[in-house]
């Protein structure tokens, strides 16, 4: 028997199997029971033949293996490329939820002064007009009071008109320092229009220690407007007056969409006003019994809706009450 | 507030350009609105075709019946001729001329033009037309000693700036323009000059008496009766800086009063004389029910806390807001008396805000203006009155309380510095607050800066601590020059309470299974708990009543949803609700309620991942309420759910509504680990023949209650009801899993734990295995 011609022929043989079939029926002719060379190999009677033959049926078996690995490779290949699809077909369909735009621009203004090392108190929203008014140093006289600013449930109960009745329940619970920010809905008796809506969003924030200064007021309100509006922006101060902080002032940001150069949205002044801030009237302190020789403070407020029309170009308040999911959807 | 430019120049000098100003003003005084042209536009020689003329002819256009044909001297050789449309002027009036070449401030630009086949070369200007005024029925008429082409911008302000500001409730010194005038000396440094007015002489006539009734209303009142007075069109200088401050020009005597309001912040009325019965005034409250016709020809019913100006027997004016009718300063008037009083803001404020009528007054005195400009304001206007109307000054008297001593208070420029968070040199803090009228006790260079400061008269009510000097200091010093710093902390307590924490799980939670967020109302037009808390004065018939519940909110928004056509609706709300309680306030509890498309067992599905979330194992229990479906609404712990009843919202929706406190009640502080991994889980179906009204719960709850914490989980997989059971009678298939920490169970193990459950749930519920 000539080996090497039947291991050429088998190996040809393996070589020519184009499917798995063909290859098993090689498999059977060359290596199978009845073939010749395992025949040969059960005969075999002197260990030189038989090393030899060993060594034929140890590489056809070898080759049979590596065609089979080939040819799987091929039909896997085949039907993978017969499965291939349109990639540009949408996703599969799954219900998809969205947090509420003043959501979303609460929880960034909760994280950044969480990152600032304040506290976040969720105040109540109907209040005594002691809280609401009186310990804010509002005189009785004082507009905001007027039943037509605001909305009252009986001569001494209202709905909060901001959100700062928090910060004194805060100062009589507790000894500074005090550093907190309070959110969430606050009521006044407006007509709803375009940028009114008699609901709307605060967050107002207090820091009560020692050495506490105008200049780290103007710290932290950039460090809040560039988190809000970009790491470029510049803000300024203007003075101003509330009753609740001496001295006071109006911050106004650098406009983020011209860079001061003049827009419609600054109103081509370059600055867009963003709320009231001051130091903490000593007249606060009176009330919680703090002293203002020994602690100063420092307290801001902005409005959550104004953030959401600057800086996403909401164009109506009322439609963030209308819960469209069209709307709901963008944000 | 407007104030024209080339007034505020007349008291004070500024180099600065007009932008700067108004910058400087908008950070540390009040804010600035803008600072706008008026008038002929200076800029490219446009003046210059601006000039006096002398009318040589005047006489009727030849060919227009309404139209003059003028010859007038402009300085020229030669006269020019132009047709004019006006009739108040004949020749010889001095009249101003735009030449061909002028623009007008409407942008006109003027050429020589035939007019009905005349030549006219210019135009003889209206107050109007050059923005002077607003009256084009006639002329100007200039004063007859101005030579023939003088520049006219020599003669009448042609071009000026407004500043517009707006000044805040504290700062009613501002509203007039010698405050401003003031402010501005204070922020550059430079000299104000005395303030305008010089007393005319006095005649020798009784006082017209004052009576104040009530001296805390009216702290002050100056009386000055005038003889004599020629009412007529103010001169062009003050109907045009009237004009451009934004008021009316009506006649002289009213014109002096608004113009010296206007210069020192201290509103003036004038009465006619003749007209006060007993040729006398007092000031007292209102009795109840008693009318005045205002100036603006509206009766006015009164209340006790109305002010009053009184003659002899009746209302005269509403004190501070308007005057009355009937004493008003007509053509016919020749005798005035001049009020130049004070008086107490809040009564005022209170009488506006009730009537609804604010006027430039009003505006003034509810902000408080101080009782020593009312003499200012007297002198003045009484100069002008003389000069302008020719009136005399026959007598006058100044009835007043006791004024309230400036406010003194110490100073410290150190803590000023310190509370600032600049260092400013003590010297200079007391130089720009002596710049703004503060006057110091106490030698200059005290070394440590500690000073006894007196405020000056306009700014009394608004400065009275060291803290409000502060403020000062720091708004005129520069708050663009106060640097950026962080409070030093050595203390740090950043973090969201576990509440808190939750409360943003619950929302991300539901946000990811696919509902978005609503935000709704907390007023509703009403409530299902009928001690809901309502608004006296409801904002309106829809937002009425604090709401105890989200649902109402929620239908609302889901409606609207469906009605624009959306799909794939689901909406959550965590917000609060308003109990009402014994103590006061209401008890506001955060709730989250939800709305789905596809009914109870969506809202279920909610429902229990909230469970989920904070590892409670719910327990659902049939319930009913108004506006759910009777047959597919139940109650857990913390709230409720079921299907939305079709007559409140049809279409099969799911809703819920769960109270945060009570589903966080019980939430563990640490999740616990529990060996899930180590020993296999054994799994077996179970099926049960039930009564067919058994509620699937209540077989679970036995097998966990049967088999104990080793039965891991217990799952409803099918229910059948049908013919293959006898009536009555529903089958339950449960897929149970058993699995232990402390080892793998054997068959047997999970034999005797399905023995025991097959048992109990015989004995407890009548339940069968099925084969």
């Amino acid at each position: 028997m000539d080996v090497q011609a039947l291991e050429e022929e088998a190996q040809n043989a393996i070589g020519a199997a184009v499917s798995a079939d063909q290859l098993e029926t090689v498999r059977v002719q060359y290596l199978g029971r009845n073939a010749v060379l395992p025949q040969a190999l059960r005969e075999v009677r002197d260990k030189e033949t038989g090393r030899t033959l060993n060594e034929a049926r140890r590489r056809l078996s070898e080759a049979i293996d590596a065609r089979r690995d080939e040819l799987e490779r091929d039909e896997l290949e085949r039907r993978l490329s017969e499965e291939s699809v349109d990639v540009t077909l949408p996703g599969t369909e799954k219900a998809r939820g969205h947090l509420h735009l003043i959501t979303q621009i609460r929880r960034e203004l909760e994280d950044i002064f969480l990152g600032l090392g304040y506290e976040v108190i969720d105040g109540r929203e109907v209040e005594t007009t002691y809280y609401n008014f009186t310990a804010l140093n509002m005189p009785t006289w004082h507009p905001a009071r007027s039943p037509l600013a605001s909305l009252y449930l009986d001569d001494e109960t209202v709905l909060r008109t901001e959100t700062s009745p928090a910060q004194i329940h805060t100062m009589e619970q507790r000894d500074p320092p005090i550093y907190m920010v309070s959110l969430g809905r606050v009521y006044r008796r407006d007509t709803p229009d375009a940028t009114h809506v008699p609901i709307f969003h605060q967050v107002e924030g207090l820091a009560i220690d020692e050495g506490i200064t105008l200049a780290d007021l103007k710290g932290t309100l950039r460090h809040v407007m560039r988190a809000l509006f970009g790491e470029d922006r510049e803000i300024r101060f203007r003075t101003h007056y509330f009753p609740f902080t001496e001295p006071s002032i109006e911050p106004d940001v650098s406009c983020f969409l011209c860079d001061g150069a003049g827009c419609n949205v600054c109103r081509h002044s370059g600055w867009i006003e963003m709320g009231g801030a001051g130091l903490v009237d000593p007249k606060l302190f009176e009330s919680v019994d703090y002293d203002p020789e020994r602690v100063s403070g420092f307290a801001f407020g902005l409005g959550l809706e104004r953030i959401a029309m600057l800086r996403h170009g909401l164009p109506d308040l009322r439609q963030l009450w209308e819960n469209d999911l069209r709307l709901l959807h963008q944000f | 507030m407007k104030v024209p430019i080339s007034w505020l120049r007349e008291y004070v000098d500024f180099e600065v350009p007009l932008d700067a100003l108004a910058d400087r003003l908008a950070v540390a005084a009040a804010e600035v609105e803008r600072i706008v042209p008026v008038g002929v536009a200076d800029e490219g020689g446009n003046l210059e075709h601006f000039v006096t003329g002398r009318v040589l002819e005047a006489s009727k256009h030849p060919n227009a019946d309404r139209l003059q044909l003028c010859q007038v001297d402009v300085g020229e050789p030669d006269p020019a001729q132009i047709v004019c449309g006006a009739w108040n002027f004949s020749a010889g009036a001095t009249v101003a001329v735009a030449r061909p070449g002028a623009t007008l401030p409407d942008g006109m630009q003027l050429k020589r033009v035939k007019l009905r086949g005349e030549i006219s070369e210019g135009m003889i200007l209206a107050e109007d037309e050059v923005a002077l005024g607003s009256e084009h029925d006639g002329i100007m008429l200039l004063a007859d000693d101005l030579s023939p082409g003088t520049p006219l911008v020599d003669v009448l302000p042609l071009a000026d700036h407004v500043l517009e500001v707006e000044v805040t409730g504290n700062r009613p010194d501002l509203l007039s323009t010698y405050g401003l005038a003031r402010e501005v000396a204070a922020l550059f440094d430079t000299e104000l000059r005395p303030p305008p007015g010089i007393d005319p002489p006095v005649g020798s006539s009784e006082p017209v008496p004052i009576e104040i009734a009530d001296s805390g209303g009216c702290p002050r009142y100056i009386g000055r009766a005038f003889s004599g007075v020629e009412i007529a069109e103010s001169p062009q200088w003050l109907r045009t800086r009237l004009h451009r401050a934004g008021m009316r020009a009506i006649s002289n005597v009213v014109d002096i009063t608004n113009y010296v309001m206007l210069t020192f912040g201290s509103p003036l009325h004038a009465f006619d004389l003749d007209r006060l019965a007993g040729r006398r005034v007092g000031v007292r409250r209102a009795e109840s029910g008693e009318r005045l016709r205002t100036l603006d020809g509206v009766e006015r019913v009164l209340s006790v806390d109305d002010l009053l100006i009184v003659d002899g027997d009746r209302a005269i004016a509403l004190a501070a807001i308007m005057g009355g009718e009937e004493t008003e300063v007509t053509e016919a008037t020749s005798n005035v008396l001049l009020e130049a009083a004070n008086f107490e803001p809040v009564g005022i404020l209170k009488t506006s805000e009730r009537l609804a009528l604010r006027t430039e007054g009003s505006n003034r005195w509810e902000k408080g203006v101080d009782p020593h400009q009312a003499a200012l304001a007297a002198t003045y206007a009484s100069e002008l009155l003389v000069s302008i109307s020719g009136a005399v000054l026959d007598s006058t008297s100044d009835v007043q309380a006791a004024l309230d001593p400036a406010p003194r208070t110490p100073f410290r420029a150190a803590r000023a510095s310190a509370l600032i968070g600049l260092e400013i040199d003590a010297q200079d803090q007391r130089a720009l607050l002596q710049r703004l009228g503060f006057e110091f006790e106490g030698p200059d260079g005290a070394p440590d800066g500690e000073w006894t400061v007196t405020v000056p008269t306009w700014r009394a009510r608004d400065v009275t601590r060291e803290i409000d000097l502060v403020e000062e200091v720091a708004r005129v010093h520069g708050l663009d020059r106060v640097p950026f710093t962080l409070p030093q902390r050595r203390e740090l307590f950043g973090r969201l309470t576990q509440e808190q924490r939750l409360r943003r799980r619950v929302e991300d939670a539901l946000v990811g299974a696919g509902y978005s967020e609503a935000y709704t109302w907390s007023l509703a037009s009403d409530d299902v708990d009928p001690a809901a808390l309502r608004l006296p004065v409801p904002l309106s018939a829809e937002h009425a009543v604090l709401r105890t519940t989200l649902s109402a909110g929620l239908v609302d928004a889901a409606a609207h949803n469906r009605d624009v056509g959306n799909h794939g609706i689901a909406l959550f709300e965590v917000a609060r609700v308003y109990l009402p309680s014994d103590e006061g306030l209401p008890d506001e509890r955060w709730h989250v309620g939800g709305i789905v498309e596809g009914g109870y067992f969506v809202a279920k599905s909610a429902v229990d991942l909230l469970h989920d979330l904070v590892r409670v194992e719910p327990r659902f229990e049939r319930t009913s309420q108004p506006t759910l479906h009777p047959g597919k609404a139940a109650r857990v712990a913390a709230g409720w759910l079921g299907e939305v009843h079709p007559s409140v919202l049809d279409g099969g929706w799911g809703m819920f509504e769960i109270d945060l406190a009570t589903l966080f009640a019980d939430v563990p502080e640490r999740t616990l680990y529990e060996d899930v991994i180590t020993y296999p889980a054994v799994h077996q179906d179970l099926a049960f023949v039930v009564d067919r009204q058994l509620p699937a719960g209540d077989l679970i709850e036995a097998a966990l209650a049967a088999a104990g914490p080793i039965l891991r989980e217990a799952r409803v997989f099918d229910v059948y009801e049908g013919d293959q059971l006898p009536g009555g009678k529903k089958s339950i298939a449960l897929n149970v899993s058993f699995q232990s920490d402390a080892g793998t169970l054997s068959d047997e193990d999970a034999r005797v734990l399905r023995e025991k459950i097959v048992a109990r749930l015989a004995e407890q519920h009548g339940a069968e295995l099925r084969a």
